[in-house]
């Protein structure tokens, strides 16, 4: 098996044309679109910026004395009462939310405009503002006997979005969201304590972070990860080419000679093209880095992190090599592996998002882009970039996984396993 | 030690190979002779254990190889006809990747691909890529990839085809080393007859897929004991002297070679005059004649009517 990837890399490092195309294209494109396109990423937070109207329906105020007199009322001995009352301000949910508008970051793209419900509607029908978000009556009161005392139904907030499915709306949309999930896990570790403990604390926890608070990322850097996840898919279509070339020059023949297992040899090709396509991704990261200084030096974690998606999209890259293998063998004919090189990798390369970023495209488009490898791989990558936690990047590497065993199996069945029906 | 019972593959109705019976004894040096689409390659592979026989057995020792396919391959060499290399890797990557992928390792691996190059005398070319090398130099390697696990049984397919001389020479000699000096028991095929004249004890003639003769060189060339060839050589072709000598009775067979004629006539019979004769008739010069005594080459052309090389 050895024996077989080293010859792949061998001839491969002699392929100068191939080495071109793996490499040197890339890079000659990661530095065009990137310097072209630095508008489109770095005018980001300006074309993002939006209106929001806000419909204050309810008395925070009045809420939480409401909640206090609940208290008094319910027989709790003053100390609890007092305790309780003083974490009730600190973590009420309107207070909160308003923390959140007035964030750096957020207040520089989202302005709160107050306003009454009809008002709001007109903004609404005439499009003025992004998002109507109403907070509903008694929100502050409802909203803290369920967080403190688990009593009740609790509250929502009302979106409404006006371009539905823009980009300016998702992300509001994204905040609010983030917003509504880690109140809740507030609300949950409060009742864990039995809502005796010192809330105030644990409202700080958990770090505030969403779509827009997350770093930015550059042209620079989307199109390095763009380029490098469209160019590595190249690496499968070579293999097979050069497995197609092995059945051609008859050494194929000479390798089952040896009594070799067809299997062996197909995955020799798995192993050597996931090597490769590792290999190509860190030349070019390490390059865009040096040359373009696309990547920063940021730390061990994060290039280790580079480091396992690049080995998930590599890995998914040699199953795609065996597979195209797998058919070039089977069929004797090696049209498959240009119309992947040809076709099927710019076609994937578009929907994946490797030329463009794809969140204004309709959700179908994405969906069939977050199946690509290279898709999912971008999306991983980008992800990881801005900061976002692991869990956030395990469903594209989940995704990566379970096509890359899909593509094994359908490799395998494929593939002649019988010699007699090889040569 | 090595037979093929009634092996038979038949390819879309027709049959590349009908009911073939070889044998091969230990030492043996047999040649397979036939032309293009005899069908040699495809026994060979049947023989490989590459291509499933339609019918028939393969039996090395008298044990299956079909049943057992990993047996033969350890005892089995096989230089495919067409050149099976890598041409990006130099002659040594190649000895040592297929080699390697024969279970050969380490220090053993390379004093055998050190032994192999020397007997194709390409010890000094070794680190050159193969797509550098002439067309003789990447048979001989052909050659020896498939010696590296010292097969008891050579099997080469053509493999002198499209060669210089020199080449081809060095070839025939290293085979008949191997043989005679290795013991190793060889089944050379080919479409050349000199060669196998001058290598094989004993010969199987293949034609359509069958054997339509077999046995010692001497046996075969007695097949035409009784007859001898005229070889004609002209200033150009005259077909009409050739219809009046096809009408003759005396003659067995007349083959039109360029600017020429082979005549295959009963031993004896006093036909040169009768010739010359008609020859004038025909205005034809003759600038030569010569009488031969019967190559395996008229053996095929009698029993086929063909020529092995068209
Ligand atoms: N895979 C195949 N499919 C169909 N016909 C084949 C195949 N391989 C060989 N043949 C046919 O079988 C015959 C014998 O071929 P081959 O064994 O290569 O002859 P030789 O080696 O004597 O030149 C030829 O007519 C050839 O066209
Ligand atoms: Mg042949």
């Amino acid at each position: 098996m050895l024996s077989f990837i080293l010859k792949d890399l061998k001839i491969m490092a002699r392929d100068r044309t191939e080495l071109l195309v793996l490499l040197l294209m890339p890079l000659i494109l990661i530095g065009i679109l990137g310097f072209a396109l630095r508008g489109m990423f770095e005018g980001n937070t300006a074309a993002l910026e939006m209106e929001v109207a806000l419909v204050q329906l309810d008395d925070e105020e009045a809420g939480i004395e409401a909640f206090i007199e609940d208290l008094e009322e319910s027989g709790a001995p003053d100390e609890q009462v007092q305790a309780l009352g003083n974490a009730a301000r600190d973590i009420s949910p309107s207070r909160l939310l308003m923390a959140m508008f007035e964030n750096d970051e957020l207040e520089e793209i989202i302005a709160i405009v107050e306003t009454d419900q009809e008002t709001a509607e007109s903004y609404v029908r005439n499009e003025e503002v992004a998002a109507v978000l109403t907070i509903p009556e008694h929100f502050t009161y409802d909203s803290l006997r369920k967080m403190m005392l688990d009593e009740g139904e609790g509250s929502s907030l009302a979106l409404t979005v006006t371009e539905y499915g823009s980009l300016r709306a998702s992300i509001f949309n994204d905040v609010i969201s983030q917003f509504v999930r880690e109140l809740n896990f507030e609300t949950a570790i409060a009742q864990a304590y039995g809502g005796g403990l010192p809330l105030g604390e644990e409202a700080e926890t958990g770090g505030r972070e969403s779509a827009t608070a997350a770093d930015p990322v550059s042209s620079m850097q989307y199109y390095a990860l763009g380029m490098a996840v469209m160019f590595v898919l190249y690496v499968s279509s070579t293999l097979s080419s050069k497995a197609f070339v092995e059945k051609k020059q008859h050494v194929f023949y000479r390798i089952l000679l040896t009594g070799t297992h067809p299997v062996t040899y197909l995955s020799g090709k798995f192993i050597s093209a996931s090597l490769i396509a590792f290999l190509q991704l860190a030349i070019l990261f390490s390059l865009s880095a040096i040359v373009f200084q696309a990547f920063t030096f940021h730390s061990i974690n994060f290039w280790l992190g580079m480091a396992g998606i690049s080995a998930a999209l590599s890995l998914c890259v040699g199953a795609l090599a065996a597979l195209l293998t797998a058919l070039v063998v089977r069929y004797n004919n090696d049209a498959i592996s240009s119309i992947f090189s040809g076709g099927v990798v710019s076609l994937f390369a578009f929907v994946g998002g490797s030329f463009f970023p794809t969140d204004n495209m309709p959700a179908f488009f994405n969906f069939i882009g977050s199946w690509t490898p290279n898709g999912a791989g971008l999306a991983a990558y980008v992800q990881w970039l801005q900061g976002y936690e692991t869990s956030v990047i395990m469903g594209s590497l989940l995704r990566i996984a379970v096509a890359t065993v899909i593509i094994i199996v359908v490799s395998l069945l494929i593939f002649p396993r019988r010699r007699s029906t090889i040569v | 030690m090595l037979e093929t019972e009634e092996l038979r593959k038949v390819y879309k109705g027709t049959a590349a190979v009908d009911s073939v019976n070889l044998f091969l004894e230990k030492g043996e040096s047999v040649g397979l002779l036939g032309p293009n689409g005899a069908g040699k390659s495809t026994t060979i592979s049947m023989i490989a254990s590459l291509i499933a026989p339609s019918a028939g057995d393969v039996r090395l020792n008298g044990k299956s190889v079909l049943k057992h396919p990993n047996e033969i391959r350890k005892v089995l060499g096989i230089v495919p006809q067409e050149i099976a290399l890598y041409p990006e890797l130099t002659a040594f990557e190649n000895l040592k990747f297929f080699g390697r992928i024969y279970g050969l390792k380490g220090e053993a691996l390379s004093r055998r691909v050190q032994e192999v190059l020397k007997l194709l005398g390409l010890e000094d070319r070794q680190k050159d890529l193969v797509k550098t090398y002439s067309g003789g130099m990447k048979r001989r390697i052909n050659i020896g990839a498939a010696l590296l696990h010292q097969p008891e049984i050579l099997i080469m397919d053509e493999p002198t085809v499209g060669i210089d001389p020199q080449s081809r020479s060095y070839i025939l000699d290293t085979v008949r080393k191997l043989n005679e000096e290795k013991g190793m028991t060889v089944l050379y095929t080919s479409h050349y007859m000199e060669e196998v004249e001058r290598l094989c004890d004993r010969v199987y003639i293949m034609d359509h897929g069958k054997v339509i003769a077999s046995g010692t060189k001497d046996e075969l060339k007695s097949i035409l004991s009784g007859e001898e060839a005229i070889l004609v050589e002209m200033d150009r072709d005259y077909p009409g002297l050739v219809k009046e000598l096809e009408a003759d009775e005396a003659i067995l067979q007349t083959i039109e070679i360029d600017k020429g004629l082979k005549l295959i006539v009963p031993k004896g019979s006093r036909l040169l005059g009768k010739i010359f004769q008609a020859a004038e008739r025909h205005g034809a010069q003759i600038s030569n004649i010569t009488v031969q005594v019967p190559t395996l080459e008229d053996v095929f052309l009698h029993l086929t009517g063909r020529k092995l090389r068209d």
